[in-house]
């Protein structure tokens, strides 16, 4: 996998990793710092991955001019343009999938698919998802894969290498609260009219983070949107099953 | 004289059952007969301070907490306005970054000092993560330079002539043009309650405000960031003008060590094991502090998240410093030094601690103002300016019935 900064704007440096060959695909990232290797590896068996850290998460920086969503989304565009997507297949989870979400409703035109996996986005009353913000890690861990004993997260044992890796969760988590805080409704509602694209929506039925009653919601918000709903797995379903996440995201796509 | 204005009455088992005394401490907790109370009664210990001859009476904002039931300092301030008349009104203060338009403090502020007859200290903070991000819901990623801002259009709110516009990135305004207008020329002073996030001393030595160091944990844990405070001026060449500088300090008076243990122990205890019992994530909401302010924290502790501070008992509080305790010359001798190893000019003391009966608090507060005080108001005498207190030429206008 190739990984490389991408000047944009004279603002902002984009941490962009890159695989493959073929079409592109454009994947955005979630705020977990989880370990996506496996996942990008298998997605990049059939196409050209291009894979940014959105501002403040990874090498990529500039997240003080992002104050928010609308600066995020504008951010979006010239970043795709910046990584010459033309068009193709838009695939986003969490944060990321939330922003695929935005952008598909601000260029209807650009995405030849939309594929969002657990996205923030909405907020349901009678469903409130929990604060993870303010929550201790081992809630956060046992939110992100109910039932699971696996960590999903990054957690180094060297002391050195555990202090650098709280700061960078400190300064993600801070880029996230960016579009996340108080709530992760932005008025993404108001706008995904817009969306055109067929649209698949992967969810984990043990997701803690956004419990999948939110799934529903997309799927009624989205109309036709095709729906799975996996048991067994949280909220980072491409971190849980790389291969079988791969292969209906490859279905949707053929 | 600072006063948290704190519930008094919460249960025996509250650390054990609760998960936080801030942002989700149940309300069932609170009874609105006993809070009626406890309003009155501590404005007559801030009033009783000011007749016994403290220089201020102190009240702050805080949101959602067991602790501080002060949402409006500015109520406070106003109650006090009109039934004091020397004192000066420390507001310490609004949290600017959580009001739209900011220039509502500018207003409040300014209507206080005319109310005062001059005598506000108008203190802008930050706010803690609790108050301005989990309770009031402010971005935290966006709330210092929200902070920084409304603390601008406040300033010119309050010294420009004329009407104007200001086009922040966080508000904007076609007309700014405060009716009415602070008694004190050029403005109030202004002090800025810290809790130690090490980008606030450069920003505030800049901007010539007072520095107001409100910790808790006593003076000698408070030594490692008033020392970074003054190194950090000998950067900027600022003078180590000791006014420039206030400390919070925890303090109780009697007459023995037994007699002080008995009396004022347990409510001393009770601050720090259930008013303090602050869920860690409350503490921290992501971008609060700055990757600097982190990356000192975490170099200098060995702490995890999640670890509450071991429960305290009076000992404890006595060999920390946190509370400074015994017969009047023994008090007086460690403010002094308080003062002198901090190098500061304002000691804010806190006399009614946690769970205090009223007539206790008030006998505290005696002692304090009529035996500890006069002895320690000249440390600093003729040394130096205290260019962060009330302008003097200020008319002394105050209630007349």
């Amino acid at each position: 996998m190739n990984r490389r900064l991408l000047p944009l704007r004279n603002k902002f440096e984009v941490e962009l990793l890159e695989a493959g060959k073929g079409p592109p695909l454009v994947y955005l990232h979630g705020i977990w710092d989880a370990d996506e290797q496996a996942w990008l590896e298998r997605l990049a068996a059939e196409r050209r991955v291009l894979a940014p850290r959105l501002p403040g998460f990874g090498a990529s920086t500039g997240e003080r001019h992002l104050l928010d969503i609308h600066d995020l989304i504008y951010f979006g565009l010239d970043l795709l343009d910046a990584l010459g997507f033309e068009g193709g297949p838009l695939v986003g989870h969490c944060l990321g999938g939330m922003l695929a979400a935005e952008l598909a409703a601000v260029q209807p035109g650009r995405f030849s698919h939309l594929a969002l996996m657990a996205p923030f986005g909405l907020w349901n009353p009678a469903c409130p998802a929990p604060d993870f913000f303010s929550a201790a890690p081992d809630e956060v861990e046992g939110w992100l894969a109910r039932g699971q004993a696996k960590p999903v997260l990054l957690t180094p044992n060297d002391e050195e290498q555990a202090i650098q890796a709280a700061l960078a969760r400190a300064k993600s988590m801070s880029a996230a609260a960016r579009y996340l805080w108080p709530l992760p409704n932005h008025g993404l509602k108001k706008r995904a009219h817009r969306i055109s694209a067929p649209t698949l929506v992967i969810w984990g039925e043990r997701d803690g983070i956004c419990p999948p009653q939110y799934a529903y919601d997309f799927q009624q918000l989205l109309r036709g949107a095709r729906l799975e709903v996996l048991p067994e797995l949280g909220h980072l379903p491409h971190v849980q099953q790389p291969d079988k996440i791969a292969r209906l995201l490859g279905s949707f796509l053929a | 004289m600072f006063h948290l204005l704190p519930y008094r009455d919460l249960p025996e088992d509250f650390a054990e059952r609760h998960r936080s005394v801030w942002v989700t401490i149940p309300s069932e907790l609170y009874d609105p007969a006993r809070g009626a109370e406890l309003y009155n009664e501590s404005l007559d210990e801030l009033e009783y301070a000011a007749a016994l001859g403290f220089d201020g009476v102190c009240v702050n904002e805080h949101h959602s907490n067991g602790y501080g039931l002060m949402p409006s300092p500015n109520l406070m301030a106003a109650a006090l306005a009109r039934r004091t008349k020397d004192v000066a009104l420390l507001v310490l203060g609004n949290s600017v970054a959580l009001y739209s338009p900011p220039i509502r403090v500018a207003e409040e502020f300014a209507m206080l000092d005319c109310l005062s007859g001059g005598r506000l200290i108008a203190g802008f903070p930050v706010g803690t993560s609790q108050d301005t991000s989990f309770a009031y819901s402010a971005n935290p990623a966006t709330l210092r330079d929200r902070y920084y801002e409304a603390v601008d259009l406040i300033m010119e709110a309050w010294t420009r002539p004329e009407v104007f516009s200001f086009d922040g990135q966080f508000t904007q305004m076609r007309y700014v043009n405060i009716w009415p207008r602070p008694l004190q020329k050029p403005h109030p002073p202004v002090w800025i309650p810290g809790g130690g996030s090490i980008e606030t001393w450069g920003w505030t030595l800049e901007k010539d405000f007072l520095y107001a160091y409100l910790s808790y944990f006593g003076y000698k844990r408070a030594q490692k960031v008033m020392d970074g405070f003054w190194r950090t001026a000998d950067e900027k060449g600022v003078e180590r003008n000791p006014y420039h500088a206030a400390f919070l300090q925890l303090v109780v008076v009697g007459k023995s060590a037994s007699e002080i243990e008995e009396r004022y122990g347990p409510h001393c205890e009770y601050f720090f094991n259930k008013m303090l019992h602050v869920w860690p994530g409350f503490r921290e909401a992501p971008g609060y502090r700055t990757i600097d302010t982190i990356k000192a924290g975490l170099l200098g502790q060995t702490g995890s998240f999640g670890d509450r501070p071991p429960s305290l008992r009076w000992r404890d509080l006595l060999d920390q410093g946190n509370v400074v305790a015994g017969t009047p010359g023994q008090v007086v001798e460690q403010l002094e030094h308080v003062a002198k190893s901090l190098h500061i000019g304002h000691l804010l003391l806190l006399n009614q601690i946690g769970s205090m009966p009223h007539e206790l608090a008030l006998e505290n507060i005696r002692l304090t103002a009529t035996e500890v005080l006069p002895k320690l108001r000249p440390i600093w005498d003729g040394q130096w300016e205290d260019r962060w207190w009330l302008r003097p030429e200020a008319a002394r206008v105050h209630a007349t019935v």
